[in-house]
């Protein structure tokens, strides 16, 4: 489904951010990429969708080429790739139901955007998804009347409403409390199974990480430092990622199971 | 369209919520939005008549300021009564804006409740500065000429309401968002009032009210091009003499030198204010 | 007494200290001083060459009170209605004034601001937005007043050509001071340039901006007063021909005191009305629905607040840079 290869981000400033990463994700997998932060997590997954373009190298989303100066095709590549924030990033002065519309932004003529005149269907479409991540009751509040969690959902509802089949998550639980996270990772992971949507997700955490990911991809200072299993990501694959051994700050719960 | 299909149910039920009215503020806030313009605007004992279509209509007249604009008169820049005019205008709005400042600084201060000694003072100055900011800048020329007679000093008395009005509302809303660490230990050292604004108050609001002086400078040169209208001097009194005339080769000239003025002032100044803020 | 302020030592290790550490000199603060003595010399020359006779001056303070006590002792009040009435016209003047100020400036706000466009855009944006900042109300009234006629319609239009400048340029400071996050949730999920300023930008703005509306209202109503250098309309012309041409003063202090009592009144509840948009509703709609979760928005001071480089709109002040 995803397809990265030799890809290489080189940032205005100087800072290489990936270095000859290749890479191959199949459809419905569940892949969570781990490392320390700065190594590059979030430019692998900016670079699906084109929001961070590639240097040198080359990615695919299906046998589509991400080529994020062709700003029509990128435009409609976006559409068929959701994406999740650490920050949720939703508008919060307009409603739930306003946020979740944004994800058919692309499936409707501008002028019906515009004016807000969007489709009995589409309005449909975002009352699944909302239906999805169980906040539907929330449609006509406030985004800021939403707690961090909530907020988190309605982000991911966003990202169902595309119809997507890829979601790119970055973090999406660094800004929320443990228990609200697992709640989001459980989320995340049904969506996957039940839709067959590929997932690529960046967590901070390694716990989390094993808990929920299929595949383990790790990344050091932009390399690819390991890609495989989740149960055979033990103790020496983690200090390979991560230059050290393990801490209590690795993981979510401090008296976690590593 | 694919549906999605609804994961197991693990949260307390929710059921779709139908779309709620807009709330009253937005609601009747637009609504008074569109009113008031209706009211105003509209062609009745009340409203200003306001219509597109008599605008577009008047646009096709003669028009003698187009007239104007294509032979236009430089050489009248040059011309005593004008440079006078505009030496005036300089002089009005330099000693109008540093007198202003200076009284508008104290009335800043007391303006907030930060700097006022007390409520009483606070709220007596506080109402004292709406006043003064209520009066139109010509109202105050045009009750000083009558006074007074012509010249100069109406309009630099204008410009002088005019800089305090403006110094002290800006200032005193800074006053009001100074970092108040610096008041708590100087009041915690035994500091008198005065001594706690002229230590901790003052040092932090220094810049802002400067920089806002400043800009005064500008509000003040712009602002007296309409003094002269009302004989208080000032490069207006040249505009309001060519506009009297109809003789818009000039007046345009004229207008276009003035426009030069202030923007190579308000750059200056802009720069300046960058610097001191 | 002295003792205590060096700690105990004995002078011979206090100078053996101070001989270690020289103590700085008061420093010169030659920028304080270049103001000073610039403002001095400044208004020293400006005093002495300015065209004010001293007699003039002299008579100003007994002048003064002398009309006041003309225009209050008592007003005419028999001329409230038509000053009423002329106030209003003044109102009219100067909320359609604001109206058409808001609809231009509207769309070159957006254009001025860099987050949104880029460098070529922005900065011819910005140039037009100066130009009618730095054209006085009273150049726009006369330029237009041949054509369009000597009415409080004309008087509106130059109100409102000269308020494109300032909230075109307080607009831009507003949208560059938005939260990027959404706009690049709406770029991720395929939206247009477009559609991204009307989902993502617009909702984060609005408030602000409607905001900036009413308080430039509460200024053209000031600046509406310039209609009585031409004899116009509204307040203005009336104080002006009181005042300045027929010498009423009885009933010029009836006029002056209702200009000042309606300004005073519009501004108070525009001020409200202000704050109450920033701050956005109090109450949060629905609370309590997931236990264990606080939504954000219901804390004391809940809501979106941002202390934009404009400062806060709602308190109504700006700085104005
Ligand atoms: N927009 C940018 N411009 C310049 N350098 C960047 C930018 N974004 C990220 N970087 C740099 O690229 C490296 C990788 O960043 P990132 O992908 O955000 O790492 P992670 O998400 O793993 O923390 C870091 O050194 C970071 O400082
Ligand atoms: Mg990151």
């Amino acid at each position: 489904m995803i397809t990265f290869e030799n890809a290489s981000v080189t940032y205005p400033g100087g800072v290489q951010a990936l270095r000859d990463v290749s890479l191959e994700l199949g459809d419905g997998e569940f892949v969570v990429i781990v490392g320390l932060s700065g190594a590059g997590k979030s430019t692998l997954i900016r670079a699906v969708n084109g929001l961070v373009p590639l240097t040198s190298g080359t990615c695919r989303v299906g046998d589509q080429v991400v080529d994020a100066h062709d700003k029509k095709a990128i435009r409609a590549l976006r559409a068929e790739v959701g994406m999740i924030f650490q920050t949720h990033n939703l508008v919060k002065r307009t409603t739930v139901l306003n946020n979740v519309l944004m994800g058919r932004l692309h499936r409707t003529a501008t002028w019906r955007t515009l004016l807000g005149a969007y489709t009995k269907g589409d309005v449909e479409l975002a009352m699944q998804a909302l239906e999805r991540v169980e906040i539907v009751e929330k449609a006509y509040v406030r985004a800021s009347n939403l707690s961090g969690g909530q907020q988190q959902r309605v982000g991911i509802a966003r990202a169902l409403a595309q119809e997507p089949k890829v979601v790119l998550a970055d973090e999406p639980t660094a800004s929320l409390d443990p228990p609200t996270s697992h709640l989001v990772m459980r989320d995340l992971k049904s969506i996957c199974r039940d839709l067959n949507i590929t997932m690529l997700v960046n967590l901070p955490f390694l716990d989390l990480a094993r808990a929920y990911g299929d595949r383990i991809v790790g990344l050091r200072a932009g390399e690819l430092v390991y890609d495989g299993p989740a149960e055979e990501a033990d103790e020496n694959v983690f200090r390979d990622i991560y230059g050290r051994s393990l801490t209590a700050d690795d993981v979510l719960e401090k008296e976690g199971s590593l | 369209m694919s549906a999605v299909p609804a994961a197991p149910s693990s949260r307390p039920g929710s059921a779709r919520p139908d779309k709620p009215p807009p709330p009253p503020f937005v609601l009747w806030g637009s609504l008074g939005l569109v009113g008031l313009t209706l009211v105003l605007g509209w062609d009745w004992e009340y409203g200003i008549g306001f219509s597109l279509r008599d605008i577009y209509d008047n646009l096709g007249r003669y028009n003698p300021v187009l007239e104007g604009v294509r032979n236009l008169d430089w050489s009248t820049l040059a011309s005593p009564t004008v440079l006078a005019g505009f030496a005036e205008t300089f002089q009005m709005a330099a000693i109008a804006t540093i007198l202003g400042g200076i009284v508008a600084l104290p009335l800043a201060l007391l303006n907030s409740v930060t700097g006022a000694p007390n409520t009483f003072v606070y709220v007596a100055v506080k109402n004292f500065n709406s006043f003064i900011r209520a009066i139109p800048d010509l109202i105050y020329a045009v009750f000083f000429v009558a006074a007074i007679g012509r010249g100069a000093l109406p309009g630099v008395l204008a410009l002088f309401f005019l800089s305090i009005a403006v110094i002290a509302k800006l200032t005193s809303d800074i006053v009001d968002g100074i970092d108040q660490g610096p008041v708590e230990s100087a009041r915690a050292s035994g500091a008198s009032h005065t001594q706690m604004v002229k230590t901790a108050v003052l040092p932090q609001i220094l810049p802002g009210y400067t920089s806002f002086a400043l800009y005064t400078f500008e509000i003040n040169l712009r602002g007296s091009a309409v003094l002269g209208f009302v004989g208080a001097g000032g490069i207006g009194e040249v505009f309001n003499n060519y506009y009297q005339r109809g003789w818009y080769d000039r007046l345009v000239a004229v207008v276009i030198g003035f426009f030069v003025v202030v923007f190579i002032v308000d750059r200056i100044s802009i720069a300046v204010r960058k610097r001191l803020l | 007494m002295a003792r205590t302020s060096t700690g105990g030592m004995t002078d011979a290790q206090a100078q053996q200290r101070s001989e270690d550490i020289v103590r700085p000199e008061k420093p010169f603060n030659r920028f304080r001083w270049t103001v000073t003595i610039t403002l001095l010399v400044l208004f020293f020359v400006t005093s002495a060459t300015v065209d004010i006779e001293l007699s003039q001056l002299a008579a100003l303070p007994e002048r003064t009170l002398f009309y006041l006590g003309l225009m209050y002792t008592p007003p005419d009040v028999t001329e409230a209605p038509s000053a009423i009435t002329a106030m209003i016209e003044s109102l009219g003047m100067a909320w359609i004034g604001t109206m058409i100020g808001a609809v231009v400036s509207f769309p070159l706000a957006f254009l001025a601001a860099t987050n949104l466009f880029g460098k070529p855009v922005v900065f011819a944006a910005r140039q037009i937005l100066n130009f009618f900042r730095s054209v006085p109300e009273i150049v726009f009234l006369i330029l237009l007043l041949p054509v369009t006629g000597l009415s409080p319609v004309t008087v509106a239009l130059a109100l409102g050509i000269s308020s494109i400048g300032t909230l075109g340029k307080l607009g831009a400071e507003v949208i560059e001071g938005i939260e990027g996050g959404p706009v690049e949730a709406a770029a991720a999920a395929g939206g247009g340039r477009l559609q991204r300023i009307r989902w993502a930008v617009i909702p984060q703005v609005i408030p602000e901006i409607v905001a900036l509306w009413l308080y430039r209202f509460e200024i053209n109503i000031r600046n509406s007063a310039v209609a009585g250098a031409v004899g116009a309309g509204g307040i203005g012309t009336l104080l002006v021909r009181q005042i300045g041409q027929v010498r009423e003063w009885a009933a010029a202090g009836t006029s002056l005191a209702i200009m000042v009592i309606i300004t005073l009144l519009v501004d108070t509840i525009s001020g409200r009305v202000r704050r109450r948009i920033i701050r956005g509703p109090t109450r949060a709609v629905d609370l309590g629905a997931n236990a264990g979760e606080q939504p954000e928005g219901t804390g004391p001071g809940a809501g979106p607040k941002r202390e934009g480089p404009t400062g806060s709109v709602g308190g109504g002040s700006f700085v104005p840079v």
